[in-house]
């Protein structure tokens, strides 16, 4: 095995561990507020998708501008999902908010089948993202190089914004305490907003990209990557936000690496060695890389 | 436990209903029969689903990979010699050449399910909460990948067809009496008490002397033997099973039926379990185009499933804990007077 | 209390909406006996993973029916299609095949592109001794796995998979190959069989240099890509086994990868999709077998196009759509040479189909083989379109 092909696997890894790390920070953000496991948010991916393509051929607008629009209607969407479905469940038990979401997801989807047509489109990218760059037998297109650095830019603003405004220390105190929180006179119903406008609008950029890097979009894009970011978020220690984006990276890492360094008779077994992993993960650290059990009265 | 009263207005409630199943499977379709048959499969699947999520805590997504065991091994294991000959022709000798009796294969699949439960329970019973969770998606998921890989024994992706429909009125709602009766008899046993204590807080009952693990333990395992069987009977109603009939959507749609009907009642499953397999069935008959005022409305596949959800979501708002709670089903209705209250204080 | 009142309104709601739907049903079944209309079944997954597929299928089986009803019907009698969301689902799928047999009383049933859901509702209309013709599911064995009254309406994998073979023989003059293929589907693990067992006959054993797999929906392939690119000697032809949702994606990654072997593949390489999502990549040497070229200049296949365009103002999706269109006149026909609505019959005029001019090609059933003997099209993509290369009987 040369130097290069793991070079191209791990360059590779890294790029969808990006997508799903931007998936599982906003899975992991509302988490961690309300104790919520959101099945829908990979449906919110997809609909931050289809407002992007929406976007770029129907307004003929730049690919930065269908980026930012879809941050933005996906924000929105996010917001009107909590306020009709979870809100009115808030402080309920985990199993009725769980039932929910997916409720909600089977919603969406549906609604995505009979409005948009089950019928996968094209979803194209401007043709200098396409651009090849070749050095040293190692393929890497400006897709990759945008995909792999507007993750990383957008966890630093993430990282700004949860440690030096106002509204991320009271999301930061919510998920400590959000009782205690209410007390102190956090306005809990605008924090938990704010959690699933960003934690949306980070899944709309992570669908544009998705839809970008492979080409095409479809209703059900949103479940598998939904399903890997409850996967990567629980790696990392669920409702931890660096945890999140550490189980994205373990996740696609794991998948491209796996692939690469078996035979190729056995590659289709992948998805039982990355689960493999995952629980042996668990079994050392039963909270996740970057979680801690929370403390117990007794 | 049940009293001599009780016990006769079960034992007369059993009897006028499987009387009634016989009159019913005499007079009704082959399409209701089916419905009826489905309902059973979901009662023993949703029922055994609740002893491990509901009664012990134990949030597992691993449901559907328990059935997929069940009905694997059971429909290699009855499958005839000539039919498995021709399917199955890789299989080792040993297992190619027999044939055993569906009442057999049925507790050798559940068997089977409840020794992986025992392998993967062990070491993953100790997460706790979504870690479990997911660690139990995880389990349905490697299963699928065997099954899908191991294709000499399981034909892989094509899947095994051909099953004979041993499955009919009687094995259904049969095994779905001795499922009740099981869970319920655990439920109401030192054990399931203890269960109960783990749910309720796993510190206090361990500090009380209970082994978390052996608890735990059981009650994943009887709820894995119960989903092998019950996915056993489904591949022999269908006829055909292959890895995508037991995916991740048919895990989290027994999740739903529990928690719909009540995730910590055997009642709450027989519920939910019902209503979650008729309603789909009844709302397809909206997905026909109509015509209004000379307009027409082309049929909207997907509507059911919207509808569907939007109900489930009503449902969950105004009863987080299910239709039924923890209430369990009792025959103190039939008592007069002071005890009326106290039912429907429960519900 | 309220709450509970609301919920049970809800609940009532529901049913009674649902119960709405029942009576119009109920309506409709005696209008039909009033009508005297002959019910064919209709079973697709419209919603679900096998949407994209099954969709068009039916707007070309309902566009049939629709034709062939402004003709005059059948034996003087409207068609009515009676269509139920298999849901992709295999309970469903079943449940929905009895509903047809027993509720419906259907003479004929048509439906399903994928032979997991063929076999879980094919069975049952067997036992109902109701005609089954899939319109898409191409598993030659079929029809011998469910029993005499399954017929395919789309040749079998096996001659896709020869005819592709061949013409990368003997046009191509491919002397080795690369296989990939998708685990996760029957369809994609027999195509790839059939391919490797033609090509071996060729050019020997070892002509398959390496074999990789990947599962549906994976939508990334770089792993299998970098270990292609790292092989010693380099094969010269890539046989991609891939449905209809990764085929544009894997084709365009390995051309970005700088790979610009021929490829070649079978009928799930036949959607728009090859050409949206494998861009500027899909027109390098890439070819596939499969029912039809839908920019053929023959009548039929002309007329299936503007028609299919006025019904429903796009084009053809994909050539599904032609086979569901197929699937009806065929059921027709042989409804018309039965000269009775009884299925038995209908089963053998089925049977005995010769030389019916179909969008996808001649179809004849050979006495005892209900997989019709059909020619296959090898299809190029030129300059970001489809173009019909060569019509083989392998």
């Amino acid at each position: 095995m040369s130097g290069t092909y793991l070079l191209q696997n791990l360059i590779d890894g890294i790029s969808l561990g990006s997508i799903y790390a931007l998936v599982a920070i906003g899975f992991s953000m509302t988490y961690s507020i309300l104790r919520l496991i959101n099945f829908a948010h990979g449906d919110i991916l997809m609909i931050g998708a289809y407002s992007g393509l929406f976007i770029m051929v129907a307004w003929q607008l730049p690919l930065w501008a269908s980026l930012l629009g879809a941050m933005i209607f996906a924000a929105f969407v996010g917001m009107l999902v909590e306020r009709i479905a979870y809100r009115p469940l808030r402080g309920s038990n985990e199993e009725a908010t769980l039932i929910t979401s997916l409720a909600v997801s089977i919603f969406i989807e549906n609604l995505g089948i009979m409005v948009l047509s089950p019928q996968p489109r094209g979803f194209a990218i401007p043709k200098f993202l396409t651009k090849l760059h070749t050095i040293n037998e190692i393929t890497i297109s400006n897709m990759t190089i945008l995909i792999i650095s507007l993750a990383i830019i957008l966890m630093l603003v993430l990282t700004y914004f949860v440690i030096c405004t106002r509204m991320g220390v009271a999301m930061r105190a919510c998920s400590e305490n959000i009782n205690a929180a209410r007390l102190m006179g956090v306005n809990i119903n605008k924090v938990v907003a704010c959690a699933f406008a960003v934690g949306s609008g980070m899944a709309a950029v992570a669908g544009i990209m998705l839809a970008g890097q492979y080409g095409r979009i479809e209703p059900l894009m949103g479940f598998v990557p939904g399903l890997k970011a409850f996967i990567a978020a629980v790696i990392g220690g669920i409702g931890s936000i660096p945890g999140a984006a550490l189980g994205g990276y373990v996740l696609g890492l794991s998948e491209i690496l796996l692939v690469a360094l078996l035979p190729a008779a056995y590659s289709g077994y992948r998805d039982a060695f990355v689960f493999i992993i995952l629980i042996l993960v668990l079994l050392f650290k039963p909270a996740g890389l970057l979680g801690t059990l929370e403390g117990r009265k007794v | 436990m049940l009293s001599r009263r009780d016990k006769l207005y079960t034992g007369i409630a059993l009897i006028i209903f499987l009387g009634l199943l016989g009159i019913l499977n005499n007079t009704l379709s082959g399409y209701h029969m089916r419905l009826i048959n489905l309902i059973g499969i979901n009662i023993i699947l949703v029922v055994s689903l609740n002893l491990t999520n509901g009664f012990c805590g134990v949030f597992s997504l691993g449901h559907a990979g328990f059935m997929a065991v069940g009905a694997y091994v059971s429909a290699i294991l009855a499958l005839p010699l000539t039919k498995k000959a021709l399917v199955l022709p890789e299989l080792p000798t040993w297992l190619g050449s027999i044939e055993v009796n569906f009442l057999l294969s049925l507790i050798i699949g559940g068997l089977v399910a409840a020794f992986f439960a025992l392998l993967i329970g062990y070491p993953v019973l100790r997460l706790s909460g979504h870690y479990l969770a997911v660690a139990t998606l995880g389990f349905l998921i490697i299963i699928q990948v065997l099954i899908t890989q191991l294709s000499h024994i399981t034909r892989g992706a094509r899947g095994i067809n051909g099953l004979i429909s041993y499955t009919n009125v009687w094995w259904v709602w049969g095994t779905v009496i001795v499922t009740i009766y099981a869970v319920w008899r655990i439920v109401n046993s030192s054990y399931g008490r203890g269960m109960l204590a783990i749910r309720e807080d796993d510190l206090a009952a361990e500090s009380l002397g209970i082994n978390l693990t052996s608890h735990k333990l059981l009650a994943f395992c009887v709820g894995a033997f119960f989903a092998g069987v019950g996915g056993a009977l489904w591949g022999h109603l269908i006829t055909v099973v292959n890895p995508l009939s037991f995916d991740s959507n048919r895990t989290f749609n027994l999740v739903v039926m529990s928690v719909v009907g009540g995730m910590g009642s055997i009642t709450g499953g027989v519920i939910g379990a019902t209503l979650m397999t008729i309603v789909p069935e009844l709302l397809r008959n909206l997905e026909v185009g109509i015509t209004i005022f000379g307009m027409s409305i082309p049929p909207l596949y997907g509507l059911s499933q919207i509808i569907l959800a939007g109900a489930l979501i009503l449902v969950i708002f105004f009863r987080p804990h299910g239709l039924v709670g923890n209430w369990e089903f009792n025959w103190n209705f039939l008592k007069k007077s002071k005890n009326i209250s106290k039912t429907t204080q429960n519900l | 209390m309220k709450k509970i009142t609301a919920f049970l309104l809800t609940l009532v709601m529901v049913f009674a909406m649902a119960g709405c739907g029942e009576q119009k049903d109920a309506a409709k079944d005696n209008e039909a006996a009033a009508g005297e209309t002959i019910k064919v079944g209709a079973i697709f997954n419209l919603t679900g993973a096998q949407a994209s597929l099954d969709g068009p299928s039916l707007n070309g089986f309902k566009l049939a029916a629709k034709e062939i009803n402004a003709k005059g019907g059948v034996l003087g009698k409207q068609i009515e299609v009676i269509s139920i969301d298999g849901k992709t689902d295999q309970t469903s799928a079943t449940n929905a095949a009895l509903k047809l047999a027993e509720e419906d009383k259907v003479v004929a049933m048509a439906g399903f592109s994928d032979s997991n859901y063929a076999l879980a509702a094919g069975p049952t209309a067997q036992e109902a001794g109701i005609p089954f013709i899939t319109t898409g599911a191409t598993l030659p064995s079929l029809p011998e796995q469910v029993g005499d009254y399954f017929f395919l309406a789309p040749f079998g994998d096996d001659a896709q998979a020869y005819a592709a073979a061949d013409y990368a023989v003997e046009k191509l003059g491919s002397k080795t190959a690369y296989i990939l293929k998708d685990t996760a589907m029957d369809f994609t693990m027999n195509l790839a069989a059939y391919f490797e067992e033609r090509f071996k006959k060729y050019n020997g054993e070892d002509a398959i240099l390496l074999e990789d797999t990947f599962k549906t929906n994976d939508q990334d392939y770089s792993a299998q890509i970098n270990r292609l690119k790292a092989m010693k000697t380099k094969p010269e032809l890539l046989f991609i086994s891939s449905g209809p949702s990764d085929c544009g994606i894997i084709v365009k990654q390995v051309r970005e990868a700088g790979i610009d072997i021929p490829i070649i593949s079978g009928d799930g390489f036949d959607t728009p999709l090859l050409i949206e999502l494998g861009g500027e990549g899909a027109n390098v040497d890439t070819y596939f077998a499969t029912h039809t070229c839908l920019t053929n200049e023959k009548e039929l296949v002309k007329n299936f196009v503007t028609a299919y365009q006025e019904e429903y103002s796009r084009e053809p999706e994909n050539g599904f759509a032609a086979l569901g269109y197929d699937t009806m006149y065929l059921i027709a026909d042989a409804i018309e040479r039965a000269n009775s609505e009884d299925p038995t019959a209908i089963r053998d005029a089925i049977a005995e189909t010769q030389g019916f001019e179909a969008v996808t090609g001649t179809i004849s059933y050979e006495p005892g083989n209900r997989v019709p003997k059909k020619s296959v099209s090898v299809l190029k993509v030129e300059d970001g379109k489809f173009a019909f290369v060569e019509e083989v009987t392998p």
